[in-house]
This record gives structure tokens, sequence and C-alpha cells, in this order.
């Protein structure tokens, strides 16, 4: 056992830091979080292709698509490190996307995609979530037909939240309607620019922006297909495997900064953190912080393995999630009159974040697997339970 | 980054599952939890034969050499087990109290003789009315002659009935000190209480006990703070116990809904199960390793009061949580006194209060925040 970095690791982390702490600019910070941590805004690119050219946004791909050739460790280093200091990214590209076209694609998706996406250059949308399938991926309906040297593409997505600026969608598509409902569904790569394609913005209570996308006759080239015709269904479970991964670095720092806050304030004339009600809590989220990064450093202990971690990324996923939630309520709690204050308010503390954060965090227990979703995997594929009887 | 065991660590887990599997079933625990003495002197005799006792004591005081990391591996198997008898009492509270305050004559004498399984020695701290972490002592310790004399009260003392040493804690003019005292000492008495567990906690009473001025452990008014580190392994060896526990809860429950038809099906297949079945695999899987993370810190020499104090919150919370879902899961029969859930439910209680419950250690979580 050892729960400690490497030398190299701690130099990687260490850079990382530096790095955003010197190139971060309030346009950027404030970018991040108007996109609900997407990049595609003309900042995020900006430092994403810096942090590209630094090996920093796929490190574990091998060094010929742009990778560094770590461990997928140092992925999950860097990738705390950037939600610690602001940038909570979640990659279309380099951790859903890429990773696919790295594990499935032809040679030449892999040459034509994977260093775009390593550089920083082209981002991807997740195409996955239609109306009608939600948790029930396997339900999805947008179709693609063949015609020879093209797909034809027609249907409807939504809550596909990166679409309005990104340059490509990872899309999911029925390929085989007569086929059991988990055999016939293929991954295409498609230009977002195609003709054909109408994105529509969804506001979101956090205040960022989400879509709905229509596909109305859209040709999509047979090359972009992913791997193999119909067996999209188990490329994404096989993704949302290695690549379901929730760092909690954005509440890390959530938390320092609320912990600087009741040092300060002071309310009946005593600092708020003299109260031992608020110490317990503020405690207790200390706690459930450290086990969260403890299941996600873990996580990458059985990447780096090469393991797969069947039920581990769902644990860390949940685990994350849940306590994201409890963070901002306790926090909110905590602030008390205060908290409600949004961004830009006279009296608001820590710069309205918490408020901010209050609203966006009804969706971390929903987006990417409901926690539902999550216990389900854990007791089927974790603990061997049975599935139930149709 | 490496949260695997070594290979050795390895072999003496699964030598300390074979072996607790075969020689502690929870017929023998319950047995002991009605015996007076509480241990099987021949199992005691086994342990001490497999080298546990001195596991993580130099070789030069005959033992194995290990670190404390290995013994709380060795500790969660013994959790898993609910292993009765005085292990934790003598080699975590006796034995590392000994290793780290005593003199190289008392080492020399007693760590070997610990290390062989030939003695038994406890750690006698609680008052009356008093809280964990409390370091006024109202027993007293005068100094006459080349004797001090103790008198006072302890309570929830582990074992003392068949201790051989207690290590007393008391006030004396320069503070608190601990006094090696031996066990039938005239003037000892003690009053066995029954415990929800069914292990073997005392009330001991000192009155006018005199022990020699050499039976001092460490220096004259500095018991109390070279004890912290002490109680800081004996709040991680506790989780360890309580991880073997809950472990072995989550397993007892999975194997009963697998098997268990309700509504035509396995309950297993409920996701009203599988829920709480999955909650307990996550608290079972973070108990693990928030542990092992302040054991390793401790093996390392690390500073570690942040990681120990969130390690004995969480772990208390979630061993009674685990045992909670696993008694909705198991039922009517769960709740029946032969079944298995009952010893680690009741072992939750009691490991919760151990060496400073989940809202003691989170005082000390806030305090390492600077608040």
């Amino acid at each position: 056992m050892e729960f400690r970095f490497t030398a190299e690791e701690e130099r990687i982390a260490r850079e990382v830091h530096e790095f955003i702490e010197k190139e971060r600019t309030p346009e950027l910070l404030a970018e991040t979080l108007e996109l609900g941590a997407i990049y595609g805004g003309s900042e995020g690119r900006k430092i994403c292709q810096k942090m590209g050219a630094r090996g920093w946004l796929c490190p574990s791909w091998p060094k010929e698509y742009g990778g560094l050739g770590a461990s997928e460790l140092v992925k999950l280093i860097i990738l705390d490190e950037m939600a610690y200091m602001g940038l909570p990214f979640l990659f279309g590209g380099a951790s859903m996307a890429g990773p696919a076209i790295l594990r499935h694609g032809s040679e030449e998706l892999k040459k034509e995609f994977l260093p775009r996406i390593a550089s920083g250059e082209v981002e991807f949308a997740l195409g996955y979530t239609e109306p009608q399938a939600g948790s029930d991926l396997a339900s999805l309906e947008m179709r693609a037909e063949d015609k020879g040297d093209y797909f034809l593409v027609n249907g409807q997505k939504t809550f596909n939240t990166h679409c309005h600026v990104a340059d490509y969608h990872y899309l999911a598509v029925r390929t085989d309607p007569n086929a059991p409902r988990h055999r016939g569904i293929s991954m295409l790569v498609v230009d977002l620019k195609s003709p054909g394609i109408t994105i529509r913005p969804l506001t979101t209570m956090a205040g960022w922006r989400t879509n709905e996308v229509f596909y109305d006759n859209v040709e999509v080239p047979k090359r972009n297909l992913v791997g193999e015709l119909n067996q999209g269904f188990r490329y994404i479970m096989t993704a949302l495997d290695f690549e379901r991964m929730v760092t909690i670095g954005m509440f890390r720092r959530l938390f320092d900064n609320l912990v600087e806050y009741v040092k300060e304030a002071r309310v009946d004339g005593k600092p708020l953190g003299k109260n031992p009600i608020v110490r317990q809590k503020m405690a207790e989220m200390a706690i459930e912080l450290e086990a969260a990064r403890l299941l996600y450093y873990n996580l990458g202990y059985v990447l780096a393995k090469g393991e797969a971690a069947t039920f581990h990324s769902s644990m860390e996923k949940l685990f994350a999630c849940e306590v994201a939630q409890r963070v901002v309520r306790v926090g909110m709690q905590i602030l008390g009159y205060y908290g409600q204050l949004q961004q830009g308010s006279k009296w608001a503390p820590l710069q309205g974040e918490m408020e901010f954060q209050y609203r966006w965090s009804f969706l971390h227990t929903i987006a990417g697997g409901t926690s539902e979703i999550q216990r389900n995997i854990i007791a089927l594929r974790g603990l061997g339970l049975p599935l139930p009887r149709a | 980054m490496d949260f695997g065991l070594s290979e050795e660590q390895k072999i003496l887990k699964q030598t300390a599952r074979d072996f607790l599997t075969a020689q502690c079933p929870n017929s023998l625990v319950r047995e002991m939890a009605k015996d007076d003495r509480g241990y099987s002197p021949e199992l005691w005799r086994r342990m001490a034969e497999l080298g546990w006792m001195g596991l993580a004591f130099p070789q030069e005081y005959s033992g194995i050499g290990g670190s404390f990391l290995d013994l709380t591996i060795l500790l969660e198997e013994m959790g898993r087990a609910c292993l009765p008898g005085p292990f934790f009492s003598t080699v975590v509270l006796g034995g590392m109290t000994i290793l780290e305050l005593g003199e190289e004559k008392q080492k020399r004498k007693l760590l070997p003789m610990i290390a062989r399984g030939d003695l038994i020695i406890t750690l006698a701290l609680t008052e009356p009315g008093s809280s964990y972490g409390n370091s006024e002592m109202t027993t007293k310790a005068v100094a006459d002659g080349g004797n001090y004399v103790i008198s006072g009260t302890k309570l929830f003392v582990p074992d003392a009935h068949i201790a051989d040493y207690i290590i007393c804690a008391a006030t004396t003019a320069e503070g608190v000190t601990l006094f090696l005292v031996e066990g039938k000492s005239p003037g000892i008495s003690y009053v066995l209480l029954k415990t929800i567990t069914g292990d073997k906690q005392c009330e001991v009473t000192f009155n006018k006990v005199r022990v020699p001025r050499d039976n001092i452990l460490g220096k004259l008014g500095q018991g109390w703070n070279r004890l912290q580190s002490v109680l800081r392994k004996a709040a991680i060896a506790k989780c360890a116990e309580m991880v073997g526990g809950a472990q072995r809860v989550l397993e007892i429950t999975v194997d009963y809904v697998k098997q268990r038809v309700q509504f035509g099906q396995p309950i297993g297949a409920f996701q009203a199960i599988q829920h709480h079945c999955a909650n307990m695999a996550t608290d079972v899987e973070t108990s693990k390793f928030i542990t092992y993370q302040a054991a390793w810190r401790i093996s390392e020499e690390l500073p570690c009061n942040r990681e120990v104090a969130m390690a004995k919150a969480w772990v208390s919370d979630a061993f009674k949580r685990v045992t909670l879902l696993g008694h909705q899961c198991v039922g009517g029969v769960g709740f029946m006194q032969e079944h298995h859930l009952p010893l680690y439910s009741e072992r939750a209680m009691g490991a919760e209060i151990a060496f400073g419950d989940a809202d003691f250690h989170r005082e000390v979580v806030a305090q390492e925040l600077g608040l």
C-alpha cells in the first residue's frame, strides 16, 4: 500500500496546478461555469489547446496519437487538479468519444480524430439520450439507414449539452430495427455542421444551456462508423466502465473556500466556525470528500493495473455525486440567509458560488447514469445479485 | 497510489481467515460471551504459536517485525470472526503503550512475554462521569518512599479481571502518569460489567494499591501526551475490526438475498434490496480505504491526526449503517439470537463508542481544519 503519488505524478499535478494558476482568467472561469463545465467556447478552447500541447488532455494515450503513454492514474490526477482549480471540464472527446475510437475505431478514424482530440483542436458532444430513452438507453430510436456509401440519419436527441459548441457528435443510432434492441445500435462520428442538423437550446435550472438536436435526412459517410455495425451498445457500456469517473475537485475547492468563510464570518458576535453544530457539519463534509477522493484514486489504481473496473466506476460516480450534493446542501445551510444571494448581489458570500452550485447540484445524481442505475450496476456486477424476472 | 496488499500481507490475511474460520466459529464466540473468563486459553496459545501477538513488535523483542499496517490486516480478520478475548487489550492497548513509552528494561522484560502469549495486559483509562478524551483523572497516585499509592475507580477496562498487568493512568503531582500495576496486587478489585456484546469490560477499583516507582511507564506527568499516539493506533485498530465485520455482514446479506424467495423470485432481484446492498458495499469500500490510509500513515510515521479522526468518525457510522441495512434485508430471521447478524450489529455499537465516537472525532477533524 502507498497512499501518495510518485514523484513523477506529484510533478505533473504541480505543473498542472501552476499552469492553470498562471493561465486562468476571470473570462475563462466565467465561461466555464456559464457553459456548465464543458469546453468549446473561445476561452476554453484556448486553454485546452495549451494543455493539449503538453499532452495533458489524453495523457494515457500512446504518443503517436498525442498522448504521453502515461497511466490512467495520471489522467485522473490531471482531471482532479483541473477541477480543483476551477476548470471541471467534462470532455466529450478526450474522455468519451476518443477512448472509444482508440479502442474500437478503424485505423483511418484513429488517425483522423485522435491527434486532433488530444491537441484540443476538436471537441465532441455525446449523442446518447433521446426523449424516450434516458436510463433505458437501449430503447433509443434515432434511425440510421444504410444507403450504400453513407448512412441516412433521422430522429431526435435531447440533453446533448455540448452540441452548440462542439465540432462533432458521438452519436448512438439504430442501424437494425429488427434485431434485439441491444444488438441493433451503432456509433457514428458526425460533423455537427452537416446539413439537416438543427440544434435548439434548452435552459437548465443552473442557468446554463443544453440542447435538443434534430436530424432530418443527415448523410453520414460510412467510414465514420466506430467499430463494428450493431455493436454500439456494447461499446457504450464498456466506455462507461472505463470512463465514468467523477472528480470532486471542484467541491473540495468550494469546501476549502467555505472553511475560510466560517473562520471569518461572525454570527451573534462569535465566529461561525466556533459553533459546535457547524463544526460537526464541516468535519463530516471534509470526511466525505476524503472518502470520495480515496474511491476516485482507487479507481485510478484499478484502471492503471489494466483491470476492468466492473463496479468501481459506478461506485465512485455514485458516491462522488451524492457527496457533491451534500456539500452544497450543507454548505447552503451553513451560509444561512446569505446563501440565497446570487453572484453580483450585495452580501453574497463566496461570490454567490454556493447558490449557483446548489441549483446545479440537482443534476449530479441524474446525469451520466442516475444514482439508481449505479446502484443497480453495483448490485448486479459487483455483488452478483440476480436480474429481476421480466 | 497503491491500494493493494503486498504478497506477505495477502498470505497473512489468508492464513488468518483460514485459521479463524476453523478455530473461532460463531459457536465459540457465543460461548465466550457467557464465559466469565471470556476467552479460550487453547486458542490463545495457538495464536501465539502463529506469532500474532508479536506481529508488530521489533525482532529484538521477540517480535516478527511487522508494521502497524500488518497488524490492522490481522485485526480486520479478527473483527470478521468476532474473535473474543484479550488480543486487542494485550497487543494494542498494552503492547503498543509499552513499545512507545516503556524504558528499554521494561520492553525487554514484557514484550517478549506478550509475544509468546505468556502475558495478558490492559489499559485503565476511563473514569465514572468522564468523557473520552478528558485528561483530568480523579484516580490519584501519591509518592510514598520508593512506591506510589494509587486510589480511584476506572471503568470499561477491557479484560482487567484476567490481566497480569494493568496500565493505569493516574494523577500525580506532576500530572497524568502511567503505572504498570500487577493485576493481583492487594487493594485491586474487579466488577465484571455485562455488555451488549458480551465482551469483558470491568470496573476496577484501586484501593491504596502500592506500586514500585520502577513501574512508571514513561516519564512522570507525561502519560497523557505520550498516550495520544497509542490511542490513535487503538482507534484505527478498532476501525480495522469494524471493516472486517462490515465486510462479513455484506457477505451474509448478499448470500441470503440470493437464496430467499418471495413473490416467486429471489429477493435479491428486487431493486429495493439491490440498492440496500449497493449502499452497504459502498460503505464497506470507503471504510476499508479510509482505514488503510490512516494505518499506512501510522506505519510510515507520517502526521496522521486528521486521517485517524476521519477514519474513526466515518467507519463508526458506516459499520452501523451496514448492520442496519443487513438486518433490513435479512428480515425476521436475522432478528433471531442464533443468527450471525446480531453478533455484528451489537459489535457495531460497542466499537462506535470505543476510543472516541463519531462526534468526538469529527470535532478533531474540525480542529484539523483550523476551525
